[in-house]
Parts: structure tokens; C-alpha cells; sequence
């Protein structure tokens, strides 16, 4: 490990808090001038680094207290100024925030109420003020700036698992049983281009180039498809215009999936992919297939796995109580502790230069970087993948 | 709501070795819950209506059924409750015990499964009893259900409730056909599904470590009448069993009936081993391992148990008997 601590960067701890229970979500303004956690006693904290003030003592800023029930999910709009948060009590609850750096102003905007349903997800359109939210077995998406509810879309074989925007916002990917359903955002009546998988979608995740759609999927494998909009679908099942690569070998359900913002060969991005304590790597090597390598060293369940932006530095956040950093997705590099019980989740800066995670005992950490530089591409060694099939990444 | 059949609830615990279920109209699911037993217990019901039960923990859940595609029944998994339970594991001061609701299903198996076969369910939690409470007065016109049956056969303690409102004759008869249905379960007369928590809480019913007990008089009547499609077929042998036609014998059984094995359980004497075998399965869910060594003063026996639809008993035992060294 010695000669890749030359070449990468290195993380010290810059602050730390801590929230009265699991840290469930973790999210940067896009603008990097805020940190939002909620927790699972149902806490909504902020944390802005302010230098200048009162230095690693800056405490978290409460915009919600512990109300018992938990917060599942939290994500900031595109724009920096709205906050949302759902969870066990099944409200959705927006906040409003001003775009000042050196206090905190927010004032809650709305509540969405649903419940008893639990909204277990949610996502901003990565262009538009428009937020998806999970509710059992529908997604609706509401609209921030006209206060409506705008679509209401029925996934049906199941509740839903994951969602995700497509980068252009155009497209909105849900997760669950049988696979993943593609709604058009332009039309949302249309119905859904559909990803069939025979088991359940569990996590799915676009790039962020828009090209490739990625499903992590119950039964062990993860299914990839190349989005080609010159391609118009010409069944229900897109599996049958797209023909999916299929990765195979995980030694159990594939938990969370990462893409590099950054491009390797081919002009393709990595997929990180998390499988109980292990990490798969997978980079294009061809037009018809995808290498993988394993990254081994955590001796517990990953919980959350994300490129830093714009390079290959990958950090992994699991239940063994470290945070792993894989100079180029490929090298252990560093290893963060702070949550002896496990971390639960990690987020980058969207500049970068910090990594924040959160703990299962409500431990909140913020690592800063001192040096700066991209990494690039790198040489693939072990399995390969080819469409339709796959091998064993062991 | 009909509340005339029977009423099934499993029982889950977390980490520790712990409890199960009740009926939902108040009595005996509120009785667990303010049983003065210090723990938390967290309750999944699988519809909604009036539930009645004045605790924070009680989730509703639509029942999600996951099928993988190699289309094997025992991989066939509760989807809700793996979401629902994976959320609920990560408070620091989480549930000692959970209750889940299964009245109305088709097919409590799945449930079971889910336990057994999801990697986040099998580590951290231990499926500890099923419980089935029968209305004593009101089965009689529902005998003709698979669900009742169901409900029956995959029970390890039985209620047979609403005792007041039948003879003791009728009783007896009653406890007689659920034994023939099902020879593995624990039966309790009760009145407003009274019963000391200690016959409900910590049956361990699914731990292979705790003996295996066939009622005696069971496995000595020599002829069952049954009416019923879904019956318990025990089989008792002396002698030593060949291990290696044992395990061909139970693989091709549950890849040939599986379907129609609700459970199975037994203690067996394989030649050449000073330890007993103990095993049980759901449907082609097997699981097996080499027990505590035979005591010298004891007999040294084989006992299986099959509770399941359409068993033939006969063959059962000839393929048994085949088995013996």
C-alpha cells in the first residue's frame, strides 16, 4: 500500500457530530454549502463548514427533531434551495433554504402526508424542481413550483425499491420485483419501457453520462443496458431491443451500485457494485463485455459505496466500522474510522474535497483532502463479461 | 373480516432465542404485548382494518410475494417483509420480537422461507414459532379449506379457543383430527386465548438444538382415519441408517414432493456415528446437522415426521425402510 499513498490523496478528519440514533441518509447541496443527515429517530440536521467562526466546533443545526419514527431518505433539489425528507411517518416534508453561506435560513415550504405508507425513496429531477417519492407500489412526482402532485405512476408487481432520475432528467428508472420500469417524463401517461429481470431490481442507478442503466438485482447478478435513444423499443420488454449485459459470480444480493462521473476506456464509465462485504469493479473492455476486479478488505457488509466526482477514487462505507478509499477503484489507498459499530453511509462534496459518512450509532464525520489531483483510467485484469452472459468475478 | 377459521401468527426473534403469536381481535396478540415481559416487541399485520392494538410498532404490509427464476418454491419470498424488517433492524433500540400476521394466506411458507433463505433475515433474526389459533366452535363448517388446513400444518403450537362454546366431546374429537394433521404441533384448550406466555414465548420451535418431540401416542396408533387431504405421516424404525441412501432418498423426495411437504422433521441413527442427526425442512428447504452424541443408556431409533398434502404413507415408509443398513 505504500507506493499508492505517494500518488493519492489523503483524507484527515475535519469535523464530527453526532445524531441520537443510525444515520439512514446523507446528502451535499449540489453547491457543496451544506450538509444534510436524517436519522433514523427521525432527526433532519445541517452542517456548513464555516471556517472562520468557531472552527471543528460548528454544531449541527436541528431542522427537525427525534420524533420516534425514522427518516429514510433525504435529497437536496438541483438548485440548492429546497430539502426533502421521507420516511416511516409517511409525509414527505420540504424545507426551503437560502442560499447564504454564512447562516443557516430555512423554513419548512410543505408536507406531502401519506401515510401509513412509508416513503422509503426519493429524488430530485436532476434539471427541473420536480421530486419522485416512493408510496408502496406508486411513485408520484410533485412539482415544487406549482404545489401539485403531477404524476402518479403505478410500478404494481411490487412496492417500489429504488427510483432514479436519468441525468437529463428526462427519464425516470424505478426498481422492484420483476425488474425495472422506464417512465418518460415528457409524457407521463405513456407507458413504462420495461426491464425485465427474473427476480427483483433491488438498487439502480443511471450513469452519470446517461448512457447505461444499471439494475442490482435479489438473485446475484446485475443487469446493464445501453441506453441508445436512436434505438426505439419495439416491445414492452426493452431486454429484447437493448440486450442487457448480465454480471454474474456475487456471493450474495447486490446491495448498491456506484458509476464514475470520470471515463475509462471507451469513453465508458467504471460500475462499483456492492455484494455483502465484497466490491466488484467492472470497466468496458470491448464492445462486448465488461472486466471486473475485485476489491477486497472490509469484513462486513458495504453499505454504501461513491466515486469521488470527476476522478476513480472510490470510497466504500460498510458495517465493519471503516470507510475505504480505492486509489483508482483498484488499490486500497486509505481507511477511515470513526463508527465502531458500522458505518451506514457516505457522500462526496460535489467538488470533491470532503467525504462526510455517517454511523450506525448516529456518528457523523467530515474527512478533508489536502492535495488535489485527477486520476486517470486503469489496467483491468480478471473476468470478463460478455452481452447476455457472464463469469464468475472470483 | 371473517374470524371463523383460524388465525395464524409467526412469531420472530431478534438475535436471541425468544417468541410468537396471537389473534389479532385484542386477546392474544394484546396479551403479549402488555405481558409484563420487558421487551419490545414489533408487530407486521398483512391487512389493514381495525387493528385495535394501541402499539407504536404495528406495520401494516401488503403481502409481496417473490418468486427467483429458477421457479423452485423454497426461493419464493416475502418481498415486503424483507424491506419492511431490513428498515425496522436499524434502530439502536430495535424489537426484541416480532409478530407477523399471517391469517388469510394462501400459503404461510413463504413467510418461513423468507427467514431462512434472505441473507439480511438469516443472520440477524431466528424464526422461533408458528402459531395457529382454531376457533373450537367454528372450524367444523370449514374443514373443506386449504387454508385452514394450511394454517393447521404448519403450526407448532395450536390454540384451539373458544373451548366454552363446545362439549368436551367435541373437543377431543377436535384434538384428535388436528393431531392427525399434524403430529408436530403442541395443543392448548384456551378460552379468550388465555395461555401462560411460557407455552408461547421462546418455543425455539425452529432450532435444530431442542429435541424433537412426537407425541408417543401418535407414532403407536397404527391406523389414522384421515378426511382430511393434509395429514402428518411418522415413521419409526430401530436399526442404523446408510447415510449416503438417506441423502438420495430425502433428495429425490424433495424434489419430487416438495410442493405438497409442508414441513418435516426428525432425529435419526446413521451407521458408523456415535451422534444422533437432526433435521427438519419447509418444503424443499432442507436443513440438517450432526446432534449431541446418543447416551449409552438410550435406545438408539430413527423418528421422522412429514406433515404435508396427498402423502402416501406406505411408500413413505418402504422407501424409509430401504434406507436401513
Amino acid at each position: 500500500m505504500k507506493s499508492s499513498i505517494v500518488n493519492s490523496q489523503q483524507f484527515d478528519l475535519h469535523w464530527r457530530g453526532t445524531l441520537s440514533d443510525y444515520v439512514t441518509a446523507i446528502a451535499w447541496s449540489p453547491q457543496g454549502k451544506t450538509l444534510a443527515v436524517s436519522s433514523a429517530a427521525g432527526e433532519v440536521m445541517l452542517w456548513r463548514d464555516l471556517p472562520n467562526t468557531q472552527g471543528n466546533n460548528w454544531p449541527l443545526l436541528p431542522l427537525q427533531m427525534a420524533e420516534g419514527q425514522s427518516l429514510d431518505c433525504l435529497a437536496f433539489s438541483q438548485d440548492g434551495q429546497k430539502l426533502a425528507a421521507g420516511g416511516q411517518a409517511g409525509q414527505v416534508k420540504i424545507w426551503c433554504l437560502h442560499d447564504d453561506t454564512r447562516t443557516y435560513r430555512c423554513k419548512p415550504l410543505h408536507t406531502i402526508e401519506n401515510a401509513p405508507a412509508w416513503v422509503d425513496k426519493l429524488a430530485w429531477n436532476p434539471c427541473k424542481n420536480q421530486l419522485a417519492f416512493s408510496l408502496g407500489r406508486y411513485v408520484q412526482v410533485w412539482d415544487a413550483d406549482t404545489n401539485e402532485v403531477i404524476a402518479t405512476l403505478n410500478f404494481d408487481t411490487s412496492s417500489v425499491l429504488d427510483l432514479d432520475w436519468s441525468p437529463d432528467g428526462q427519464k425516470l428508472a424505478i426498481a422492484g420485483y420483476q425488474g425495472a420500469k422506464i417512465w418518460n417524463a415528457q409524457d407521463w401517461n405513456d407507458d413504462p419501457y420495461v426491464l425485465v429481470v427474473p427476480s427483483a431490481s433491488l438498487v439502480i442507478a443511471w450513469s452519470p453520462d446517461g448512457k447505461y442503466l444499471a439494475c442490482g438485482n435479489m438473485d446475484r447478478t446485475i443487469t446493464v443496458i445501453e441506453w441508445n435513444n436512436s434505438i426505439t423499443p419495439k416491445s414492452n420488454d426493452i431486454s429484447q431491443d437493448f440486450f442487457p449485459w448480465v454480471m454474474r459470480g456475487f456471493p450474495g444480493k447486490i446491495r448498491q451500485l456506484a458509476w464514475s462521473q470520470a471515463k475509462a476506456q471507451l469513453d465508458a464509465p467504471l460500475l462499483a457494485a456492492s455484494s455483502v462485504e465484497s466490491i466488484v469493479v467492472w470497466e468496458q473492455a470491448n464492445d462486448l463485455g465488461w472486466e471486473g476486479r475485485l476489491l477486497q478488505q472490509h469484513s462486513g457488509v458495504v453499505q454504501e459505496l461513491a466515486f469521488q466526482p470527476n476522478s476513480f477514487l472510490l470510497a466504500s462505507a460498510s458495517e465493519d466500522g471503516q470507510v475505504c478509499l480505492w486509489q483508482k477503484a483498484k488499490k486500497l489507498a486509505q481507511i477511515l474510522q470513526g463508527a465502531p459499530n458500522g458505518f451506514s453511509c457516505l457522500s462526496w462534496h460535489p467538488q470533491g474535497q470532503q467525504l462526510a459518512a455517517g454511523g450506525q450509532n448516529g456518528e457523523l464525520m467530515v474527512w478533508s483532502s489536502f492535495s488535489r489531483r485527477a486520476t486517470t483510467g486503469a489496467a483491468m485484469t480478471s473476468s470478463k463479461v460478455t452481452r447476455g452472459q457472464g463469469f464468475s468475478s472470483r | 373480516m371473517v374470524w371463523s377459521l383460524t388465525r395464524q401468527w409467526m412469531q420472530i426473534t431478534c438475535n436471541c432465542p425468544y417468541w410468537l403469536f396471537g389473534s389479532r381481535k385484542t386477546t392474544l396478540l394484546n396479551r403479549i404485548l402488555t405481558y409484563e415481559h420487558g421487551l419490545k416487541v414489533a408487530v407486521i399485520v398483512n391487512e389493514f382494518g381495525e387493528v385495535g392494538i394501541d402499539n407504536q410498532l404495528v406495520i401494516d404490509a401488503n403481502e409481496e410475494i417473490f418468486e427467483m427464476n429458477n421457479g423452485c418454491i423454497c426461493c419464493t419470498v416475502r418481498g415486503d417483509l424483507i424491506r419492511i424488517v431490513g428498515n425496522l433492524m436499524r434502530r439502536r433500540d430495535k424489537f426484541d420480537h416480532l409478530v407477523i400476521e399471517t391469517t388469510g394466506l394462501a400459503d404461510p411458507a413463504p413467510v418461513i422461507q423468507t427467514f431462512f433463505v434472505d441473507e439480511d433475515m438469516q443472520g440477524q433474526l431466528a424464526l422461533d414459532a408458528v402459531v395457529t389459533v382454531v376457533d373450537a366452535k367454528h372450524i367444523w363448517s370449514h374443514w373443506e379449506s386449504s387454508e385452514a388446513q394450511e394454517q393447521i400444518a404448519f403450526a407448532d403450537v395450536i390454540l384451539l379457543n373458544k373451548t366454552d362454546l363446545v362439549s368436551n366431546d367435541v373437543l377431543e374429537e377436535l384434538e384428535k383430527r388436528i393431531k392427525g394433521m399434524n403430529a408436530l404441533a403442541k395443543t392448548y384448550r384456551t378460552r379468550n386465548a388465555e395461555l401462560e406466555m411460557d407455552a408461547l414465548l421462546g418455543v425455539g420451535a425452529f432450532d435444530l438444538n431442542r429435541a424433537l418431540k412426537i407425541d408417543p401416542e401418535f407414532l403407536n396408533e397404527t391406523a389414522h382415519e384421515h378426511d382430511e387431504t393434509v395429514a402428518s405421516v411418522a415413521l419409526v424404525e430401530s436399526g442404523a441408517l446408510d447415510m449416503q441412501k438417506l441423502n438420495d432418498w430425502i433428495g429425490y423426495l424433495l424434489q419430487t414432493q416438495g410442493t405438497d411437504i409442508f414441513r418435516m422433521k426428525g432425529i435419526v441413527n446413521i451407521a458408523g456415528e456415535d451422534n444422533r442427526f437432526v433435521f427438519q425442512g419447509v418444503h424443499m428447504l432442507f436443513d440438517g446437522t450432526r446432534d449431541r452424541p446418543w447416551k449409552p443408556n438410550e435406545t438408539r431409533k430413527n423418528e421422522m415426521v412429514f406433515i404435508g398434502r396427498n402423502l402416501n404413507a406406505a411408500q413413505l415408509k418402504e422407501d424409509f425402510r430401504g434406507c436401513l443398513v
